[in-house]
């Protein structure tokens, strides 16, 4: 009986240093953070420096569209945040694992979220391009107007022409951080 | 519902261990957050010793090391057997070997049989002024004995004095760590080019100027000086010929306003100039120079290593580092890039081999109309188009690949030069024919033995000299400077090593 209750014990013990260890680790992970909106959360790892220096000094910086207005899903909340979760664990695990490349390309799935903004915003724009490139159709990729990207033309817009992990040309550095 | 404290207490153990080891994963990623953005410390070093700066600067210092690993040799006589036709009577038809890293540069500079050798400090058949290239104990020897001094004697002289390789003080202050060229010609060299001055120019520019020092086309310039005691002296100073322009048109007005000539071939007695590695002046006709990037942008791009961002040491090719190199900018795939890339070397190759092709066969043209009696006036003309031929089949392919630097100056100039190499040859279709020789074709050059051969080349003999010399003065070199505190014992028997490893590949 008494060796029960010090089980007991002990486990309450340590159930409570891990809940207290949890409520650290989201403390010193800016955990919080990533449920904003705000495009400091993108650079509690240094590695997204680049982006958003090039992006500071970007017309949409100005317009104040930010990280996540361009790269989530703006059509409800659930698309959002399953973007948002899937996102965030593929980050977590090459940012603790060291797997990024230098210089890092967008995903797939992250590209065509990009374009679909790109269009949503900018539709009066598109919409001639739409009709434009029905002149010029691409009949391998018959589902992507000529199989494009915005910025394949727009190259620079937001994140500058040149930029790797080390990379940022006429910028002295991100003045948000310490 | 009873509680189950064992799975609890795993449960609650397992989590603080796997939150430990985060935790510790984050803060580290947090450190290296802060210290990203703090700059870099300053050297205070012994200037020409490589290994003195690792302490400062331990990562440039091992990413340098790793030059080391671009070791094979590679005999480009044996891959362009012509080269020994074209260059007979020169050094490089006895020896010439695709660079290696810098690591190197000290001793391939020292095994090449084009560096002879000797037996003392006087003999030998090259001057000072070879080493000048290799070492960041060139500046020092230049600041402690004078310049002139520095360009007067032989080769043999700076033997014991000239031990490390390429590295820290032939591109940075010794005192700031900041780009610098300690190579007084480099700023004369500017001048004459109407272009800023090294410490004029921008960081940028300054990022390019630092490999300009060496990567350019030069020649040695002799100049009569009078030492302290009075003595008359000659000294071979390493000159650029940029008086006109960084183009290979420029270079020969100046050389040809100077009077200069390396060498008369020995097959055709063709007043030879013979091109160095114009790579700089390449680079700067190309759309990568043109845009602005600098050599260091591509061949030493920014790294970072948990908390540190520098530039890699590791001089290489950027094909071999293309996420850092070329990413940054071009959006393609690599494999895309890297196909392009070797269309335009196939490009420059198909060029490269024709020109070098008839080049070669107009000497040997030349050769037979001297054999059947034809006069030096009446093959003046002949010689002058192989020599302008020559000299720009030379420019285009003498430096590190200029078919990537410069596409299109590099196929002009293959191309131009192979019109004055046909024009020569159709000159001496009617010479030749004067003196009743019909359908002469010349003998074979496509091996480097045929071609040696031809040259007069005393390979075997060379070889065995050059070994005598490598169990004899190299060695006392090599313990001299150590005695003399040059180099370190460790880097002696480093060095040493790497040499014996590459023998086992080469004969020297």
């Amino acid at each position: 009986m008494k060796e029960k209750s010090t089980l007991k014990i002990i486990a309450i013990i340590a159930f409570i240093i891990a809940a207290i260890f949890f409520v650290y680790m989201a403390y010193i992970a800016k955990a919080w953070s990533y449920l904003s909106k705000d495009p400091q959360a993108c650079i509690n790892c240094h590695v997204m420096n680049t982006q958003y220096a090039a992006w500071q000094h970007s017309a949409h910086a100005v317009a104040d569209v930010t990280c996540v207005e361009c790269h989530l899903p703006t059509d409800g909340f659930f698309n959002k945040y399953k973007a948002k979760a899937i996102d965030g664990w593929n980050h977590t695990l090459a940012f603790t694992f060291d797997t990024y490349d230098h210089a890092m390309k967008i995903s797939e799935d992250g590209a065509r979220r990009v374009q679909e903004n790109c269009i949503s915003c900018h539709s009066s724009v598109t919409s001639t391009l739409v009709s434009n490139a029905d002149k010029y159709h691409n009949f391998r990729q018959p589902y992507v107007e000529n199989g494009r990207k915005c910025w394949d033309c727009h190259k620079e817009t937001p994140h500058g022409k040149v930029r790797g992990l080390t990379t940022t040309p006429h910028n002295l550095g991100v003045k948000e951080m310490n | 519902m009873k509680m189950n404290y064992k799975l609890l207490l795993v449960g609650s153990v397992v989590a603080i261990g796997t939150m430990v080891l985060l935790a510790q994963n984050i803060n580290e990623r947090e450190a290296e957050r802060v210290a990203l953005t703090t700059s870099p410390s300053i050297a205070h070093v012994d200037r020409a010793e490589n290994e003195k700066w690792a302490r400062y600067y331990p990562r440039q210092y091992s990413s340098w090391k790793k030059t080391k690993e671009n070791g094979k040799i590679i005999d480009m006589l044996e891959e362009k057997s012509q080269l020994a036709v074209l260059w007979a009577g020169y050094g490089f038809a006895k020896d010439y070997n695709a660079p290696r890293g810098h690591f190197y540069a000290v001793q391939s500079n020292t095994n090449t049989l084009r560096t002879g050798a000797p037996v003392d400090g006087k003999t030998g058949p090259m001057p000072t002024a070879c080493w000048t290239c290799k070492s960041p104990d060139v500046p020092r020897m230049m600041e402690d004995d004078g310049e002139l001094e520095y360009f007067t004697g032989k080769w043999a002289k700076y033997g014991s004095e000239i031990k490390n390789s390429i590295g820290c003080y032939n591109c940075h202050s010794e005192k700031t760590a900041e780009l610098a060229v300690h190579v007084p010609y480099m700023n004369r060299a500017l001048v004459a080019a109407g272009l800023p001055t090294f410490e004029d120019s921008t960081h940028q520019v300054k990022r390019s100027l630092v490999c300009a020092q060496c990567h350019s086309e030069y020649y040695f310039k002799k100049e009569k000086w009078t030492d302290d005691k009075g003595v008359e002296k000659t000294a071979k100073v390493v000159t650029f010929p940029w008086k006109y322009g960084l183009t290979a048109e420029g270079a020969e007005k100046y050389y040809d306003e100077v009077g200069h000539t390396d060498f008369k071939n020995k097959i055709s007695k063709v007043p030879v100039l013979k091109t160095q590695h114009p790579g700089y002046e390449l680079f700067t006709t190309g759309i990568h120079g043109q845009k602005g990037v600098s050599c260091a942008d591509c061949h030493m791009p920014y790294t970072q290593e948990g908390s540190v961002k520098y530039s890699d040491h590791q001089l290489q090719n950027p094909l071999n580092t293309m996420d850092r190199s070329c990413m940054p900018c071009h959006r393609q795939d690599e494999k895309t890039l890297e196909e392009i890339v070797h269309r335009k070397y196939e490009r420059k190759e198909q060029l490269h081999e024709l020109t070098m092709d008839n080049l070669a066969k107009a000497h040997l043209e030349i050769a037979k109309a001297m054999e059947v009696g034809a006069t030096d006036e009446e093959l003046k003309e002949a010689r002058d188009l192989v020599r302008k031929g020559q000299w720009r089949w030379d420019y285009a392919v003498a430096s590190h690949p200029s078919f990537f630097h410069a596409p299109e100056e590099t196929l002009r100039l293959l191309s131009v030069g192979n019109d004055y190499a046909m024009q020569a040859r159709v000159m001496m279709i009617g010479i030749l024919a004067g003196k009743g020789v019909m359908n002469y074709s010349a003998p074979d050059f496509g091996t480097k033995e045929n071609a040696q051969a031809l040259a007069g080349v005393p390979f075997q003999k060379l070889v065995a000299a050059k070994q005598e010399f490598k169990r004899t003065l190299e060695k006392e070199w090599n313990k001299e400077a150590v005695k003399k505190g040059v180099w370190s014992e460790k880097t002696k028997n480093e060095q040493e090593a790497a040499d014996i490893k590459a023998g086992a590949s080469y004969p020297l």
